[in-house]
């Protein structure tokens, strides 16, 4: 096949994902207090996470060893990173229900690649809500903020916020090759979205060093926004583990996810179906 | 034995095992309750570990001290189990039922729909109630709870714990008959569950809030749920405080019941089976 018929391929497949994606948009606003409801929710989920936050920051000031304003752009990055996944990955979270309601079998037999397929599914209303109040605590963060944002840190940031996508897709992705075997596995995505959504946005130094280990090699969530936002206000070196490592959060992040599609793969290779 | 007396028998009965259903299908699942044990377990550390650090340099914040503070995150992880069950893995939630249609045999039975909901909550809730209670004993006996200043409180404490868990059953009763009215009410759902965790107290106690937040949740619900049992238990609430919380809980629970008793009046008009 030359470059020229794959790029006509690569450019043919995303059109046709474009094309549903406007379909499902379109699905969602024929329930419109639904639709609206699912903004609210995004909305709700980020605005509570801030006001827990704020709370914790009037209350007890200097947590961690860290500004208000460093906390600020901790949460802020994660929300970000957070309402991003929603858009474009967050589906494989539902991927026990999927598998419950048999709707992963037809999947097997239309001429799309399955991840993307569910990727499709429906579009995720609530991700406006989500972004819409990222991006807001985001800007309100930058101006509090007295960093010079030069083009590396603006480039970083940007790379930061990508790397936390990817890093909480690649959780819900692993959680999701295991819901093809055990499809009962809303009750471990719940905690793992309750856990990033109360550890994620502070600094881990707060935890004590074993339960802030565990947090950056056994569920990396420290990898998310802690990492990225730390390098860029000038923590690097009291994270608890060498400066170049948090540096590399993006890349790790790239490589979590990398891995934990493999993993999917493998899993849907061995995928029989719920009924055997 | 007379008509009348075989007939209580045969409910009583049938309550039994209606009320059991969730107890053991959960027996019937020992992974799940592996993670269910695994999960309150690490939960119950986080908390303790954020708690802890937040009061590492303050003696007390908004007239709570360490040992207060920490004991009620324990108990509010502890009293957040009792609903924490995932009931969408044996597709039996309100919409799921109404979804698939299967909430036409709920009205085929011989027992109302109203009574079957309140058994089998009464199940769910007395299971939940067993993990409490191992939890709290274990955190008794490792020290990171404190038990109650006298037994006055603690009675105190039991009858406001039990006002709440019936509050909270009105409230998750009201949101599930939200669903013969708008079908898709997903979010709705979620928001409640936000809305329940943040204004009930679970992720902070609403004592850490500010002042309009606080008078916010005055008006509504969800702090008679858990904010007011657990403000008792650690002495925020003194006890002559305590009669008049309760009252408001009482209020609340007569509301609800006479709302949710018409609510369900009329949702059985509206029972739809979608698919023919």
């Amino acid at each position: 096949m030359t470059t020229r018929t794959t790029m006509t391929a690569f450019l043919h497949s995303w059109r046709v994902a474009w094309r549903i994606t406007r379909l499902n948009f379109k699905a969602r606003l024929e329930y419109r207090g639904e639709f609206l409801l699912g903004i609210a929710t995004g909305a709700i989920w980020q605005v509570s996470i801030i006001v827990f936050a704020s709370v914790l920051l009037t209350r007890f000031p200097g947590l961690g060893g860290w500004s208000s304003t460093d906390v600020l752009l901790i949460a802020s990055m994660r929300m970000l990173a957070h309402g991003l996944y929603v858009l474009f990955l967050g589906r494989v979270q539902y991927m026990n229900i999927l598998v419950q309601e048999g709707i992963v079998d037809p999947c097997l037999i239309r001429p799309m690649p399955v991840y993307r397929q569910i990727q499709l599914n429906f579009f995720p209303v609530n991700a406006i809500g989500d972004l819409v109040v990222a991006v807001g605590l985001f800007v309100a963060a930058l101006q509090r903020s007295s960093l010079d944002w030069t083009a590396g840190r603006i480039a970083y940031v940007v790379a930061g916020v990508i790397g936390g996508m990817l890093v909480e897709a690649a959780l819900f992705t692993a959680l999701a090759a295991a819901a093809f075997h055990f499809p009962a596995t809303s009750y471990w995505s719940q905690w793992l979205e309750e856990l990033m959504g109360t550890f994620g946005s502070y600094p881990l130094s707060i935890l004590p060093k074993a339960v802030s280990a565990a947090f950056t090699f056994v569920v990396p969530l420290a990898f998310i926004a802690y990492f990225p936002a730390g390098v860029l206000t000038g923590h690097g070196g009291d994270m608890g583990v060498p400066e170049a490592l948090a540096v590399a959060s993006p890349l790790i992040g790239l490589a979590a996810f990398v891995l934990s599609r493999l993993l999917w793969n493998w899993s849907l290779g061995k995928y029989t179906g719920v009924n055997g | 034995m007379t008509a009348n007396t075989a007939s209580t028998m045969t409910l009583l009965s049938r309550g039994r095992h209606i009320a059991s259903i969730t107890p053991r299908g959960e027996l019937l699942a020992p992974p799940r309750m592996t993670a269910t044990a695994l999960r309150l377990l690490v939960q119950v550390c986080l908390v303790v570990y954020l708690w802890r650090g937040l009061y590492a340099h303050t003696d007390s914040s908004a007239g709570l001290d360490e040992t207060q503070a920490v004991t009620y995150a324990v108990l509010a992880v502890l009293a957040n189990r009792i609903r924490g069950l995932d009931r969408r893995a044996g597709r039996d939630t309100v919409i799921q039922h109404l979804h698939f249609g299967t909430i036409v045999y709920w009205y085929l039975r011989p027992m109302s729909p109203r009574r079957y909901y309140a058994l089998r909550a009464l199940g769910d809730q007395l299971y939940g109630f067993g993990w409490v209670l191992a939890g709290y004993a274990l955190s008794l006996a490792v020290g990171i709870v404190v038990p109650p200043s006298s037994y006055e409180v603690a009675a105190v404490f039991a009858v406001s714990m039990l006002l709440g868990q019936l509050v909270l059953y009105y409230v998750m009763m009201l949101v599930d008959l939200l669903c013969f009215w708008t079908l898709r009410n997903e979010s709705a759902l979620l928001i409640l569950v936000f809305a329940q965790n943040l204004l009930s107290g679970v992720y902070a106690p609403l004592w850490y809030f500010p002042d309009w937040f606080i008078t916010l949740s005055a008006f509504l619900p969800f702090q008679a749920t858990l904010g007011v049992p657990l403000s008792i238990y650690v002495g925020r609430i003194g006890v002559d405080d305590a009669f008049v919380q309760m009252a408001v809980q009482g209020v609340w629970i007569v509301l609800l019941a006479l709302f949710t008793r018409w609510l369900w009046d009329r949702a059985g008009r509206r029972v739809v089976a979608q698919g023919g």
